[in-house]
C-alpha cells in the first residue's frame, strides 16, 4: 500500500437499534398507569351502612356529610341478604377516611315533622343526605348500623346524661324537653322498655350549663299534658307549657324540705314520678308504720291520702285492707306510714321511737277521719291530742303499732245530736207545762194586784195636782224673782263700775308710787352707797348746762 | 402495461420541507438545507410507537370519568360510555350517536386502520394499494374530529359554573382522551403512505437514508 494513494474511508453509520420515538409509548404507559392508579388511590374507603329502608337515599347522588361538609357519597345501595334491610355502600372522600371509626354513627337527614320540632327542611329541595357523626374509638370499621332516627344530641356535646326510670311512659317521647322551673334545660334522647323490671327507661340529656342543677336529692316528674286530680286537698289542675302539653316533657327540682346533696354525675339513675305532687311526696321519708282501726265507713279514704298532725303533713295512707285486722274484727284497718320526727318535735324530743308513741297516746294522741274536701268527699287521717278522750293504750299487731282512733267529726256531731235528742226526750215536759200553767195563773193574779196599785197611784197624783193649783204655790215664782234682783244688785257693786272696784284701783296707784320712790332710793344707794350717811352731793365734774 | 418508475428508483428524493426534488446523494436539500430522505425515516417505527402510546392511553380515557357534574341532585361522575348511555336512555339518540361516533368509534377505527396500514406497509396484507391509500386519507381526514369530545368538555367546564346549582369539572379521562387523539394524529402523520406500494416494486427505499 503506497502512502500517497488516498484510501477510501468507510463511513460507518451505526444504525440505532431503537429509535428515541419509543419513549412516547413508554411515557404514555406511565401516564396512563399514573392516571388509573391516581383514580383508584384517590377513592376513599367504603363503609357499608345498614338501614331499614333506602327511602330518599339515591345511589351515586346522596352525600354523606359531617357538619354539612361533604365527606363522601353513597356509591350503591343493595338489599341485605335477609331482605330486611338495605346496605348503602358509602364511598368516603379519601381525606376523611379516618372518620370511619367503630363507634361512628350514620343517619339519614330528611324532612321530619314532630310536635316538638321540624327538622331537615333544607333537604326538601336538595334531597336527603346521610349525616355522619364520628366516634371516639381508635378502631376503624367498615360495617355500620345506621340509626333510623337522628340522635337528639350528639354524643360529643358535653352535658349530663342521666337515666330516668318511670312506671308509665306517658306522652314523654324522644326529643321531649326537660324543664327546670319552666325553662328548657335538656331533652329526652332515648326511651326504652326495660322488660326485666317492667319499667320505662328514659335517657335524658341535660345541657352542660345546667348540669349543676341536678343534685342527689333532685326529683324528676312528668309534666306531660294536663294533670287533674281530685283528692283530699280539693281539686288540682296543673298544666305545663303548650309544647310540653303536646309533646310531653319532664321537669325536675329539689322539693321543698329536701336536701340537694352532691351534683349528679353521668349515668345516674333517677325515678321519674308521675306528677309533681308525687315527686314532692317522694322526699317524705316515713320511717314508721302504724295501724288504725276505724269503726266507721272509710269511704273517701284512698291509699296515698295524707296523714296530718294538726294540719301538718305527717305521713300517708298506705293500704286499707282487712288483711291486717285480727279475725272477727269488723273495724276497718288502715295502714299508714308516718314520719315520727314530726311527732317527736311536737312532743318530747328526748324519747326514743317506741316510747314516743306510747307517751303520746297516753297523753291523748288519737287518729280520726276528717273530710278534706266537701266537694270530693275525700277523707284524710287527722292526728290530734284529745284531752277528754277515753283513756287508751298503744297495742301491737305483728310489731305494727295500733294507735287508738276516735270517730271522725261528722260522726261525732251525729252522736252528739243524738245524745241531745235523747236528753230532750227524757225531759218531764208535761209536768213542766203544768207548772207553766200554774205560774201563768199566778201571774194573772199579780197583774190584777198591780192594777189596783196603779189606781192608788192615780189617786195620789190627783192630790198632788190639787196642791199645785193652790195660790201660794202660784205666787212662789214672783218671790223668787224679787230675791234674784237683790242678788244681782249686790253682785254689780263688785263689778267694774261698782264702788269696790274704784277703791281697789286707787290703792294700787299709791302702791305703784311708793314702789317708784323706793326704786329711786335704791339707785342712789347703788351709785353712792355712802349717800345714806353723807347725803347726796353733786358730782366733781362740772356738767355744762344747756342755755336756757 | 407501462411500468411506472418511481422517483426513488431514480435516486431522487423530495424534500420533506419545501418539496424540491433533488438527488438523494446530495444529503441536504439545495434549496432549504433540510436533510433529504427517499422515504420518511423510521416511519413505521414511529407510527407503531405513537399507535401503541395511543392504545395504552385509550384505556384510561374510557374507563375513568371524563366529567364530574356536581349539582343539587348530588354529584355524578360520567365516563364517555356512561354519558352515551345516559343520552340514549333519555331519548337523545342523535346526540348519543354523535358522541358515540366521535368519541368511541372513530378513535378505535382509526387505530385499527393504522395497524392495518402498518402491516400493509410491510406487505403482510393482500389489499390493493389504492384501497389502502384511500383508507389512509380517510384516517388523516377524520382524525381531528375526534377532538369534539374534548372541546365539549372544555366548553361545559367553562360555562357551567353556577355554584351550588350545577358545576362541571373535568375528569382525569379527558387528558388521556386528548392524548389519544393527538397521538393517533402523530401516528398518521409519521406514516409514509409510499411504503404501501414500495414493497410491491421490490425496492426497499426505507433502508436507504
Amino acid at each position: 500500500m503506497s502512502p500517497d494513494t488516498e484510501e477510501p474511508r468507510a463511513i460507518v453509520r451505526h444504525r440505532r437499534r431503537w429509535s428515541s420515538v419509543w419513549v412516547v409509548p413508554l411515557a404514555a404507559l406511565a401516564v396512563a398507569g399514573w392516571l388509573v392508579w391516581k383514580h383508584y388511590a384517590d377513592r376513599g374507603p367504603v363503609a357499608h351502612v345498614r338501614f331499614e329502608t333506602a327511602d330518599s337515599i339515591e345511589s351515586g347522588k346522596t352525600e354523606v356529610r359531617l357538619r354539612s361538609v361533604r365527606v363522601g357519597f353513597v356509591e350503591s345501595i343493595d338489599l341485605a341478604e335477609d331482605l330486611r334491610s338495605i346496605v348503602a355502600d358509602i364511598r368516603m372522600d379519601p381525606e376523611y377516611a379516618g372518620l370511619l371509626r367503630q363507634d361512628s354513627r350514620f343517619w339519614v337527614v330528611k324532612p321530619r315533622f314532630s310536635a316538638s320540632s321540624i327538622s331537615g327542611l333544607s333537604t326538601i329541595i336538595s334531597g336527603a343526605y346521610i349525616e355522619l357523626e364520628p366516634g371516639e374509638s381508635r378502631i376503624m370499621a367498615q360495617h355500620f348500623d345506621g340509626l333510623e332516627e337522628p340522635p337528639v344530641t350528639s354524643a360529643t356535646v358535653p352535658g349530663l346524661r342521666l337515666t330516668l326510670v318511670a312506671e308509665d311512659a306517658g306522652s314523654l317521647a324522644v326529643g321531649s324537653p326537660i324543664y327546670y322551673r319552666g325553662f328548657e334545660v335538656g331533652r329526652v334522647e332515648r326511651r326504652s322498655l326495660d322488660i326485666d323490671n317492667r319499667s320505662i327507661r328514659f335517657e335524658v340529656f341535660i345541657e352542660e350549663d345546667y348540669a349543676s342543677l341536678v343534685r342527689e336529692g333532685t326529683c324528676f316528674w312528668n309534666t306531660s299534658g294536663i294533670d287533674f286530680a281530685a283528692g283530699a286537698d280539693g281539686f288540682k289542675l296543673s298544666t305545663s307549657s303548650l309544647q310540653a302539653m303536646l309533646s310531653g316533657g319532664a321537669a325536675f327540682a329539689v322539693p321543698k324540705g329536701g336536701t340537694a346533696g352532691e351534683p349528679a354525675s353521668n349515668g345516674d339513675i333517677y325515678k321519674l314520678h308521675a306528677n309533681e305532687s308525687a315527686a314532692k311526696d317522694s322526699i317524705f321519708n316515713p320511717d314508721r308504720r302504724c295501724l288504725l282501726f276505724f269503726e266507721q265507713s272509710v269511704r273517701g279514704l284512698q291509699p296515698g291520702a295524707p296523714v296530718e298532725f294538726r294540719g301538718l303533713p305527717l305521713g300517708r295512707v298506705v293500704e286499707i285492707s282487712f288483711r291486717h285486722s285480727p279475725p272477727g274484727d269488723s273495724r276497718v284497718p288502715v295502714l299508714i306510714e308516718i314520719d315520727a320526727d314530726t311527732l317527736r318535735q311536737a312532743s318530747d324530743r328526748n324519747l326514743d321511737e317506741s316510747q314516743l308513741l306510747t307517751t303520746a297516746v297516753r297523753s291523748g294522741l288519737r287518729a280520726r277521719l276528717s273530710t278534706g274536701s266537701l266537694l270530693t268527699g275525700a277523707l284524710f287521717v287527722d292526728f290530734d291530742f284529745v284531752t277528754d278522750a277515753p283513756p287508751a293504750e298503744i297495742s301491737y299487731i305483728d310489731d305494727i303499732a295500733v294507735i287508738p282512733t276516735l270517730s271522725s267529726g261528722l260522726l261525732q256531731i251525729e252522736a252528739k245530736v243524738n245524745a241531745i235528742l235523747t236528753k230532750l226526750e227524757a225531759l218531764p215536759l208535761d209536768e213542766t207545762l203544768g207548772k207553766f200553767g200554774k205560774a201563768a195563773d199566778e201571774i194573772a193574779i199579780t197583774i190584777a194586784e198591780a192594777r189596783a196599785t196603779l189606781a192608788e197611784a192615780e189617786g195620789a197624783m190627783a192630790g198632788a195636782k190639787k196642791l199645785l193649783s193652790r195660790d201660794e204655790t202660784q205666787n212662789l215664782p214672783a218671790e223668787l224673782d224679787a230675791t234674784l234682783k237683790q242678788l244681782r244688785a249686790s253682785v254689780e257693786s263688785l263689778g267694774p263700775n261698782g264702788s269696790v272696784q274704784g277703791d281697789l284701783a286707787r290703792t294700787l296707784d299709791e302702791l305703784r308710787a311708793a314702789l317708784r320712790s323706793f326704786k329711786t332710793l335704791s339707785d342712789a344707794i347703788e351709785d353712792k352707797p355712802n349717800s345714806l350717811i353723807f347725803g347726796r352731793e353733786g358730782s366733781g365734774d362740772p356738767v355744762p348746762r344747756a342755755k336756757r | 402495461m407501462k411500468e411506472i418508475r418511481s422517483a426513488a428508483a431514480e435516486g431522487l428524493a423530495s424534500c420533506h420541507l419545501c418539496g424540491k426534488v433533488s438527488p438523494v446523494e446530495l444529503g441536504t436539500c439545495p434549496r432549504c438545507r433540510s436533510p433529504l430522505h427517499l422515504r420518511k425515516p423510521r416511519s413505521l417505527e414511529r407510527t407503531w410507537s405513537f399507535l401503541l402510546a395511543a392504545m395504552v392511553l385509550y384505556l384510561p380515557a374510557n374507563l375513568l370519568p371524563i366529567m364530574t357534574v356536581a349539582g343539587i341532585g348530588g354529584t355524578s361522575h360520567d365516563t364517555i360510555m356512561s354519558g352515551v348511555l345516559n343520552f340514549w336512555k333519555k331519548g337523545d339518540y342523535l346526540v348519543a350517536a354523535i358522541i358515540f361516533t366521535a368519541s368511541i368509534l372513530i378513535p378505535i377505527l382509526k387505530m385499527i386502520a393504522l395497524v392495518w396500514l402498518c402491516f400493509a406497509a410491510t406487505g403482510r396484507t393482500g389489499a390493493s394499494p389504492k384501497t389502502l391509500v384511500r383508507l389512509y386519507h380517510l384516517t388523516e381526514l377524520v382524525g381531528r374530529w375526534s377532538m369534539v369530545d374534548v372541546f365539549v368538555v372544555a366548553i361545559l367546564v367553562a360555562l357551567v359554573q353556577i355554584g351550588a346549582l350545577s358545576s362541571v369539572f373535568p375528569g382525569p379521562a379527558i387528558v388521556s382522551f386528548a392524548a389519544v387523539v393527538v397521538l393517533t394524529m402523530f401516528a398518521a402523520m409519521s406514516f409514509d403512505p409510499r411504503l404501501l406500494w414500495d414493497h410491491r416494486t421490490g425496492a426497499d427505499p426505507a433502508d436507504h437514508p
